[in-house]
């Protein structure tokens, strides 16, 4: 069963998920995972191909919503409010927690456009210098002002990879998200942009709760204060990242930090 | 003997060396594999057989164009088309009566003048059906022969079928490529003996069109060729009116089979609404003349328009309208579902609902197909002709009210193409410089069209 280390329960917990089952069709791909996420931390998701923890990271926003098969069951609390319930709405919901998906997925639009889209939709700016400081802002944070301020009409799908993922990134923290998820957010870009992308993860962790899937241990090791591993859809082991990869309780947990599968 | 009997013995003889040259292919294999042979034997069947096919096909088809010449001249040389007179219209038909005897597919004479000629027919065709048999033969048996001599272990006939094969199958897909050229070459050249009658300005910019068609073709007055007229009709017809009522439809109709429809209501309605693509266009000719026009008529004079037509642009147009739909439709959906569900889902994730993830990032990003597809559908419309036949009128008109009756390019083409006057007239060959202004017009549309259709593949592979 689930080894949660002493201390992971949070009384400040900015996502609490309690018997989280996740169904797609008659298959089951999550099976009965609590957790609490810490506001202050960031948290991640480690385990092999198909062990179900992008599709747990796709509950918190309600993301297994575009999926017609899939369904979900349990409590998922995002600071004390039922996220499925009558007084969350799902479009709050994302603008409370924003989402960087694996691959780079700019909007064919220009880079400042990428970026006001949210601001815009979700009403954030009143006059275009108000949308302006947001987009400045949203940039700088993201680490990609310096790059991009010159052509800002550009396309965003003219960027490199690197910089398209954080183009998605100061996308996500322009609408001004609680939480923000990433799933597999570096996976398809080349070491050095990956580095930048996991400077960016520290520089922002504190502001914002960030929850990153990941295939890569040593990523996980590098970026993270606190990692669950998750194996055939259920979290085996969730503690301190230190913990988990010097002094594993489980042996699933062991044999996957050693390599012995995965 | 018919050219099919020709070919039944070149197939006769392709599957003789077929067999032949699987036999001596087989005798080739060895257990050694230094002198394994390099083509598998099914390769040296294929390369004897169409060594014998091919050279005969050609044969045949060059003897059946020449055989009735041949037979002919032999009969003018024989002592009874002596008789014969000399030249016209009798001597044509003496001969042709004399050949359909002799081929049997007559029971005798009309004119009694041709009798004697039908027994030199019998004996020259006899004659060269015997010659074209013969030579048949010979040559399926000389290119078989010489197939089956080449034949060796180290023969690489794989690689010359896979030629061969590969050069009839270019040779199918030029057929159509020709025959546009063909089509494009016989109009450039009826046309320029138009604008040799009517200057191309006169009929290009011209705002009366009315040719008279009992008028001598020398007393033409140019200035009732000006086209202007049909290319407005055209265009509001085809291009406007229709268009105002399949963009909004086709483009609505494709969002929600795309984004909103139950995957089950989609595999009824997506097959259903490209029935409607399917259907014969006289049959929307006949809803548009039938009940379409008349009620726009009533519904006209009914809200107090005088001078309502039932021939008017808007009935034809918005048939014509209702008719392109499925065009629209099946475009912007392929377009929209092109759009990687990535982008989608970095909308939605951006907490965007899915009207604004539509309007805002899935619409813009499938434009450039959306575009494509309604310029092809515009190139349909303008070229469209059943329902304009049925529904618009043969006057032409240059009015800016929907409701008087105008006329269309294919209209005029039509009605001029299917009366009774010589080719030579003006008014005929204006069919043609007509029928070529849309031609060009239509190419550059599909052109541009596919164009921009590519360009946006590109962009997301």
């Amino acid at each position: 069963m689930t080894v949660i280390h002493p201390n992971m329960a949070d009384e400040n917990a900015k996502i609490r998920a309690r018997d989280v089952c996740v169904y797609y069709g008659d298959k089951q791909a999550i099976d009965h995972v609590s957790i609490d996420i810490s506001p202050d931390y960031v948290t991640a998701f480690i385990g092999p191909s198909g062990c179900g923890k992008s599709t747990f990271l796709r509950c918190f926003n309600r993301m297994n919503d575009t999926i017609p098969s899939a369904r979900v069951t349990g409590l998922i609390e995002l600071e004390g409010d039922d996220i499925h319930g009558d007084r969350m709405d799902v479009v709050q919901l994302r603008a409370r927690v924003g989402m960087v998906f694996q691959k780079p997925n700019p909007f064919p639009k220009s880079i400042y456009e990428n970026i006001a889209y949210g601001p815009k939709i979700h009403g954030l700016a009143e006059k275009k210098a108000d949308l302006d400081v947001i987009v400045e802002r949203s940039l700088t944070r993201a680490g990609l002002w310096d790059e991009v301020k010159d052509r800002l009409e550009d396309s965003g799908t003219a960027l490199s990879g690197g910089q398209q993922q954080r183009l998605c990134i100061a996308r996500a923290i322009a609408v001004d998200p609680e939480v923000i998820l990433m799933d597999e957010p570096a996976s398809a870009l080349d070491p050095i942009a990956t580095a930048k992308i996991e400077e960016l993860i520290d520089e922002l962790s504190g502001r914002y709760a960030i929850v990153i899937v990941t295939h890569s241990m040593q990523q996980a090791a590098r970026v993270s204060q606190r990692t669950a591993f998750f194996h055939l859809g259920k979290m085996v082991e969730y503690g301190p990242t230190s913990e988990i990869f010097t002094n594993p309780i489980e042996e699933r947990t062991k044999d996957y930090i050693t390599g012995r599968y995965g | 003997m018919s050219p099919i009997t020709l070919i039944l013995i070149a197939i006769g003889l392709g599957l003789a060396g077929w067999l032949a040259g699987r036999a001596k292919a087989w005798s080739f294999q060895s257990s050694d594999p230094a002198h394994r042979p390099v083509s598998r034997p099914i390769y040296h069947a294929w390369y004897v057989a169409l060594w014998v096919a091919l050279p005969v096909l050609a044969f045949v088809a060059i003897w059946s164009a020449i055989a009735p010449q041949l037979v002919t001249q032999s009969v003018l040389a024989s002592p009874a088309a002596a008789e014969l007179p000399a030249f016209g219209f009798e001597r044509d038909a003496f001969l042709g009566e004399a050949r359909a005897v002799a081929q049997g597919s007559a029971p005798g004479v009309f004119n009694s003048d041709a009798e004697p000629l039908v027994a030199p027919f019998r004996e020259a065709m006899t004659r060269y059906n015997i010659i074209g048999v013969i030579v048949t033969v010979l040559i399926a048996v000389a290119g078989g022969g010489f197939a089956f001599l080449r034949l060796r272990p180290d023969f690489r006939a794989r690689t010359r079928v896979e030629r061969t094969v590969m050069a009839i199958l270019l040779l199918a897909s030029l057929v159509a490529i020709l025959t546009t050229f063909g089509i494009f070459a016989s109009l450039v050249f009826e046309t320029v003996r138009f604008f040799g009658m009517v200057s191309p300005i006169e009929f290009l910019f011209g705002t009366k069109w009315g040719p008279d068609t009992m008028v001598s073709p020398d007393a033409v007055d140019p200035s009732r060729y000006g086209a202007v007229p049909l290319f407005w009709g055209t265009i509001f017809i085809g291009a406007i009116i229709a268009m105002i009522v399949a963009i909004p439809l086709g483009l609505m109709s494709a969002i929600y089979l795309t984004q909103y429809a139950d995957p089950r209501v989609r595999t009824w309605v997506k097959p259903l609404l490209e029935i409607l693509a399917g259907v014969p266009t006289v049959v929307y000719g006949y809803f548009a003349a039938l009940t379409v026009a008349p009620a726009i008529r009533d519904a006209a004079v009914a809200i107090g328009i005088s001078g309502a037509s039932t021939e008017s642009a808007l009935a034809a147009g918005v048939v014509m309208g209702v008719m392109i739909i499925p065009f629209v439709s099946s475009m912007a959906d392929d377009s929209m579902a092109a759009v990687p569900s990535a982008m989608r889902d970095g909308s939605l994730a951006m907490g965007a609902t899915k009207s604004e993830t539509i309007r805002r990032v899935l619409f813009p990003a499938a434009l450039p197909g959306i575009v494509a597809g309604i310029m092809l559908a515009v190139s349909r419309a303008i070229g469209e002709t059943m329902i304009v036949v049925m529904a618009a009128s043969p006057a032409a008109n240059l009015t800016l009210n929907p409701l008087e009756p105008m006329s269309t390019v294919t209209v005029q083409i039509v009605k001029l193409l299917t009366g009774e006057q010589s080719t030579d007239h003006p008014a005929t060959l204006s069919a043609f410089a007509l029928g070529f202004v849309l031609f060009m017009v239509t190419l550059a549309l599909n052109f541009i069209a596919l164009r921009v259709v590519k360009r946006f593949r590109e962009a997301y592979e």
